[in-house]
């Protein structure tokens, strides 16, 4: 077999635009890499001795030391950055669009202001029909605002747009704060469940929420492995009105017995849109305040709305989350408040380590694979694989590295059902079940025992067993749980330093302690 | 199975062990300088295990003394945002959760019945504040205020004058924890005080008042009363600044310090207090004069102070201070009583003499802002009331009321604005 891809994998879309782990490659190539460097470093010296007899002894000896010391350093960063594992947070925001202008000259013409104006006691307050917005800005800081609201029974729509628009857009911290108390106010009023107790004309939609974070820079095409946070302090920083847009998306999940303002689909974009920010190192404060809205936004759902938006939502997440620290923050940062926020984290954790087992295994990289087609092709007319028990063997320098072969079996999973490779059988996992079996397939002494990834899993397995009520309905995979975390427990060394080895074990013990 | 003694037995070691292993998760890095993202991971991870234990469960039991201390210590010497956040909330949904006094029976159906709610004290809860003489020792024991324990009442009244320098600051700086901190833990220990005190207060007892550990901070024998003086003062300059958040609770806590001495007051009555109870200054007065000698902080303080019943009584007192009693009028002689609420002090405006003298006193603006503040309450409670009755009918009523007020209040101004008018006049020459 020469080192040709073989004829499918050139049509196959995902193996063009693999990724290729840098980082995986060096953990593989450290040891060759200190080799590579010894050896540069004999010849080096043996090239220096021979010039030695020329030069100057002194000179050739700083010359040395200063490679030496270029060499050992690169060698250190390089080890450095193997064994750091960066922490949680993404970049959510980008670049600030310019905020819209602020148009208004309706508000001369709506009665609120009109009745100032026509008051005879306007004499007093000495109110001009173009300064509507100084006014208004006025009373709504001193709290009037909300008491006429409520003495009058009626928001004009002018009036509304204006504290919707100074609440999001305006840069004063006053401002933003007493118009969101302003909004926050009048949607909560009202005893009975399903009416307002002051007639409001006009209700934002959720345009105008989306708009207004598009401007604040938000990343709608998010994606966790875009990228960390970089240090460029400009962009990225959102404007502080966000506070009031959370808070206000808060207030309106609140109200839908009274005015339903999001539709389905854009409810599940909004629980998008609060797991995003709390990926962001820059909300790392504003927790109470996200978690509030979480819990709202989660329960706006009707009962058969959520058992579809849960998978959705918990998809839409998985799919787009890569497999590090990011991973556990986003499933932790469901709080179990509620049994919905639970389904939701479990939900989510299922997804997620569904994705990740998308080719991810435990096993060492053999130096090739042999693979035994087990199926025939659902295809028409002559199969590229061969008939059913047609060897093949591929080098896995060809296709470099472990995880292209096993998105290969996994596009083709359903011809290489449990395919043997080299010796050893893969599991090609499609279920929570699969999953848990191909642990106990995992060899912590293997020198390639990845486990930062296991400790990602274990977190992920943990959130997706032990908030569903598995040891009831599902004692199957309950007890291959409890088997995997005492197989951790025990069978992970006290005194192996690998990174993350002990974090497995420690999880795993606790766990097995007390949760399960 | 298991008999049930052992079971319990159990559950015991359960706890036991639980409690131990929770804290080498957190012990084995206690110093309070992490950099480490293991140790701030492990932090994290700790107060994860502490909620899931807890609240987490159906039935769960509130946390150990000593496991409610770490996580109290992980507030206050913290040195990562995530890690003050979430210790805090976590600290707050456990006394939302496990809250140390309540009201037993207290149901919306039984509202109505003549059965008086009972108080349920959990005697043993872990409190973060050292109150009363038995744990002097504890507070002496504990040695150096600043080491991240519960706060004795002298610690609580230098947070609180921190928290003023904080909030003073023309803009606060975000360059240290610091300030965070303060602000987070002074709201949690606002959310505590609360906890304790509203359920007591409704009993109306004042046997079950005077042992709320907010009756108790304010009285402490330790603390001098000049102490307590001043940080009232801190207090009400703290609003001028204050944080969206801090703020409320600020209001929180004046409200319920005004709630503890009407209480206390009424007890005072009745005459269920005693020299023990020890003498403290109401803080209406403390807020009146501070007002009156920092008239600048009046607009602020107005601005920021929203409820409307402490308000208006605020305002009212504040007025009738300087407002000139009529002399010739006796309350006995014809049965007369002295009109002291708003709309009494609205009606002295009405003379010419009256409007000037209290001019005169505390300068038109000042009584201008007043007046506003003051109507703005007035105006709350008269529609909230209004509100409550169009259930039970008497809406013409209330309507009249309201346009009572409205016509006192236009005629109280206008009766202002001529005066300050003349009197800019005069000065003018």
């Amino acid at each position: 077999m020469d080192d040709d891809p073989l004829d499918f994998e050139v049509q196959d879309d995902l193996l063009v635009s693999l990724p290729i782990n840098k980082k995986r490659k060096k953990a593989i190539g450290l040891d060759d890499l200190l080799n590579d460097h010894y050896k540069e470093q004999d010849k080096l010296l043996e090239k220096n001795n021979k010039k030695a007899k020329k030069k100057a002894k002194e000179k050739k000896k700083y010359e040395d030391e200063d490679r030496k010391e270029a060499y050992l350093t690169r060698i250190l960063k390089a080890f450095g950055e193997e064994s750091e594992i960066p922490v949680w947070g993404v970049k959510v925001f980008g670049e600030q669009k310019p905020f819209p202008p602020l148009d208004f000259t309706d508000l001369g013409s709506c009665n609120f202001i009109q009745s100032f104006l026509k008051n005879k006691l306007n004499s007093v307050v000495e109110l001009a029909p173009d300064k509507g917005d100084s006014f208004l800005e006025g009373l709504l800081v001193n709290g009037w605002l909300s008491k006429l609201a409520f003495l009058s029974g009626q928001v004009e729509k002018p009036v509304a747009i204006w504290a919707f628009n100074t609440m999001l857009y305006s840069s004063k911290e006053e401002l933003q704060n007493s118009s969101s108390d302003f909004w926050c106010g009048i949607l909560s009023t009202g005893k009975e469940v399903d009416q307002f107790s002051v007639k409001i004309d006009w209700f934002p939609e959720y345009k105008d929420l989306r708009s207004a974070l598009d401007t604040y820079g938000f990343l709608f095409k998010f994606s966790s492995s875009a990228g960390h946070e970089s240090s460029d302090s400009d962009s990225g920083v959102p404007p502080q009105n966000i506070r009031a847009w959370i808070r206000f998306v808060t207030s309106c999940c609140l109200i839908r017995n009274k005015k339903a303002i999001f539709s389905t689909v854009e409810a599940e974009e909004i629980v998008e849109i609060i797991i995003c920010l709390f990926l962001d190192r820059q909300f790392q404060g504003l927790l109470v305040l996200l978690n509030d809205c979480m819990k709202a936004i989660v329960n706006y759902f009707t009962d058969q709305e959520w058992r579809s938006s849960c998978e959705n939502i918990a998809k839409f997440i998985a799919c787009r989350v890569s497999e590090d620290l990011n991973c556990i923050q986003i499933v932790e940062c469901v709080s179990e408040v509620s049994s919905r926020c639970k389904q939701l984290r479990s939900a989510i954790a299922y997804q997620s380590l569904l994705s990740c087992f998308d080719g991810v295994r435990y096993l060492p990289l053999p130096s090739s694979l042999f693979m035994v087609v087990h199926k025939k092709s659902k295809m028409k007319g002559p199969d590229p694989l061969g008939e059913p028990g047609t060897k093949w063997e591929i080098s896995t320098s060809a296709v470099q590295g472990f995880k292209p072969i096993m998105w290969l079996l996994y596009a083709r999973r359903e011809q290489f059902k449990n395919a043997d490779v080299a010796g050893r059988r893969i599991w090609i996992v499609n279920s929570g079940e699969e999953i848990l079996k191909s642990l106990d397939a995992i060899n912590f002494k293997d020198k390639n025992c990845d486990f930062f990834k296991m400790y990602v899993h274990l977190v992920l397995i943990e959130n997706w067993v032990l908030s569903n009520s598995f040891d009831e309905d599902n004692p199957v995979i309950y007890e291959m749980f409890c088997s995997f975390l005492r197989y951790c427990s025990s069978l992970i060394s006290a005194t192996d330093l690998r990174t993350y080895a002990s974090k497995v074990r420690h999880k795993a013990s606790y766990l097995l302690h007390f949760s399960v | 199975m298991k008999n049930p003694s052992s079971s319990n037995n159990e559950q015991c070691n359960k706890a036991a062990i639980e409690d131990n292993m929770l804290l080498t998760m957190f012990d084995s890095s206690s110093d309070s300088n992490i950099t480490n993202q293991d140790a701030l991971d492990e932090r994290i991870g700790f107060l994860d295990a502490v909620r899931g234990s807890s609240i987490g469960l159906q039935n769960g039991k509130p946390p150990t003394s000593k496991i409610f201390g770490a996580v109290f210590h992980m507030l206050r010497t913290g040195n990562s945002i995530q890690l003050i956040v979430a210790s805090y909330m976590l600290l707050v949904d456990l006394e939302k959760h496990f809250p140390r006094a309540y009201l037993s029976g207290v149901d919306d159906s039984l509202l109505s019945s003549n059965s008086p709610p009972e108080l349920v004290v959990a005697e043993e809860a872990w409190s973060p504040l050292i109150v009363g003489l038995d744990n002097a020792t504890a507070v002496s024991e504990a040695g150096d205020k600043q080491s991240g324990g519960p706060l004795d009442p002298s610690s609580f009244h230098l947070l609180i004058e921190e928290l003023a320098e904080t909030l003073t600051e023309s803009n606060i700086q975000a360059t240290s924890m610091k300030p965070l901190q303060n602000l987070l833990l002074f709201q949690y220990l606002v959310i505590v005080l609360e906890s304790d005190f509203l359920p007591r207060n409704v009993t109306m007892n004042w046997s079950l008042q005077r042992e709320s550990l907010l009756n108790m901070l304010l009285v402490e024998k330790n603390s001098e009363s000049q102490l307590s003086k001043n940080c009232h003062t801190a207090l009400s300059f703290a609003l001028l600044e204050v944080l969206k958040n801090t703020r409320v609770s600020v209001e929180k806590l004046l409200v319920m310090i005004m709630a503890l001495d009407t209480s206390r007051k009424k007890a005072d009555i009745e005459g269920h207090t005693s020299r023990a109870d020890g003498p403290r200054t109401p803080l209406v007065d403390i807020i009146l004069d501070d007002l009156a000698y920092n008239k600048d902080s009046v607009p602020h303080f107005l601005k920021i102070f929203s409820e409307p019943k402490s308000k208006l009584e605020i305002v009212v007192q504040y007025l009738w201070k300087y407002i000139t009693k009529p002399s010739t009028r006796t309350r006995r002689s014809n049965g007369f009583t002295e009109d002291t609420t708003f709309e009494g002090a609205l009606k002295c405006f009405s003379n010419n003499t009256g409007t000037k003298s209290i001019i005169k006193k505390i300068g038109a603006d000042v009584v201008q802002l007043l007046l506003a503040h003051g109507f703005q309450a007035q105006l709350s409670i008269l529609s909230e009331r209004n509100a409550n009755d169009n259930i039970g009918g008497d809406k013409e009523e209330g309507a009249n009321a309201l346009v009572d007020l409205c016509q006192t209040f236009i005629s109280a101004f206008d009766s202002l604005r001529s005066t300050d008018r003349q009197e800019n006049h005069f000065s003018a020459f």
